[in-house]
């Protein structure tokens, strides 16, 4: 695996990546949490990124690179990580999506 | 019927988006318009993933009692045993939910040991063959007492075990996944498979509860039992 990519310590908010930012002990897993569990299942269904490589992934990184991060947020980096390693998306495509769901988001 | 929602209580929007949320999005949408799976895929495997239920586990522990090979295969290789009922932990398109991927154990009730599981982290659940997690499992009362006053908690089911019966609990986490085994009760000899396995409820694999011959969770409990 490589080194930490800047895209992820740059575009999420400093304070979000305190591990107190998403407390361990409300429990129950938020709506994206599902969702990126769903998004990892076809993307190792569809053999982009297989989940148990994925798993040790989230294992090594988490523990190292990303060790800031909440626990519950290591799918969503690391998969994010894995699929800039493999080449399938670069860090400037993935600074404009998140730019552009941000913008989607705060629409009101 | 009413056609006004004036009933329900307002849903409590706290309005933040979380930085998590956006970037899950975005890695979603980017996989989907690379073409590495559909809008389609994702949805049915929400869908699917959503609608699992402890089915899975009543079958395990039903074919458990009825054959002693394949509890001894089950008690032994719990990750393995599980494909003999068409639930593989490692397939997607099987009954297994791969990210929950660990090492799966089964837990054997005795008339002298009692199993009953936890996660004290978080949630971790064997939802391969129970689905998704009862809302009070993942409370932190549930989670930070069970460790330290088991009985008392189970009592607080409505379940007393007797002094002379150890309690074991099984800390859930990332690595491994726990269900109990829980005991056959008495009057149920000459069952079948099936009506074994209505009575081998969600909770009696949590180990909050132990099987009655006179209840099932298929039906109201004022419909069943005294």
């Amino acid at each position: 695996m490589s080194d930490g990519y800047r895209v992820l310590f740059d575009t999420l908010e400093p304070g979000s990546r305190r591990e107190s930012s998403l407390p361990e002990l409300d429990g129950k897993p938020a709506p994206w949490e599902s969702s990126m569990q769903a998004t990892c299942e076809c993307l190792s269904w569809r053999g982009a990124l297989d989940n148990l490589e994925r798993r040790e992934a989230e294992d090594e990184l988490g523990e190292t690179i990303y060790l800031d991060f909440p626990v519950r947020a290591r799918s969503a980096v690391v998969t994010a990580h894995a699929l800039l390693d493999l080449g399938i998306i670069d860090q400037e495509e993935l600074r404009s999506k998140m730019e552009a769901v941000r913008e989607r988001f705060e629409r009101e | 019927m009413s056609q006004t929602h004036d009933h329900h209580a307002p849903i409590q929007e706290s309005g933040e988006i979380s930085e998590f949320e956006i970037l899950e999005t975005a890695v979603r949408e980017l996989a989907i318009e690379k073409g590495l799976f559909s809008a389609e895929d994702h949805r049915r495997f929400s869908e699917w993933a959503e609608s699992v239920g402890p089915a899975g586990g009543s079958r395990l522990v039903a074919k458990a009692w009825t054959d002693p090979e394949f509890k001894a295969r089950l008690l032994a290789d719990g990750t393995e045993t599980c494909k003999e009922v068409g639930i593989d932990w490692r397939d997607p398109t099987g009954s297994g939910t791969p990210s929950d991927y660990t090492y799966f154990y089964v837990l054997e009730n005795t008339p002298t040991v009692h199993n009953v599981i936890v996660c004290t982290l978080c949630s971790c659940y064997p939802r391969p063959v129970l689905g998704m997690s009862p809302d009070w499992y993942r409370t932190p009362n549930y989670r930070r007492r069970l460790v330290r006053w088991p009985r008392e908690v189970l009592a607080e089911f409505g379940l007393h075990m007797p002094p002379e019966v150890e309690v074991r609990v099984h800390d859930s986490n990332q690595k491994s996944r726990f269900m109990v085994m829980p005991m056959r009760p008495e009057g149920t000899e000459g069952w079948t498979e099936e009506q074994l396995a209505a009575i081998v409820t969600r909770d009696t694999m949590i180990g909050v509860a132990l099987p009655q011959v006179d209840w099932t969770a298929s039906e109201p409990p004022s419909k069943v039992g005294a």
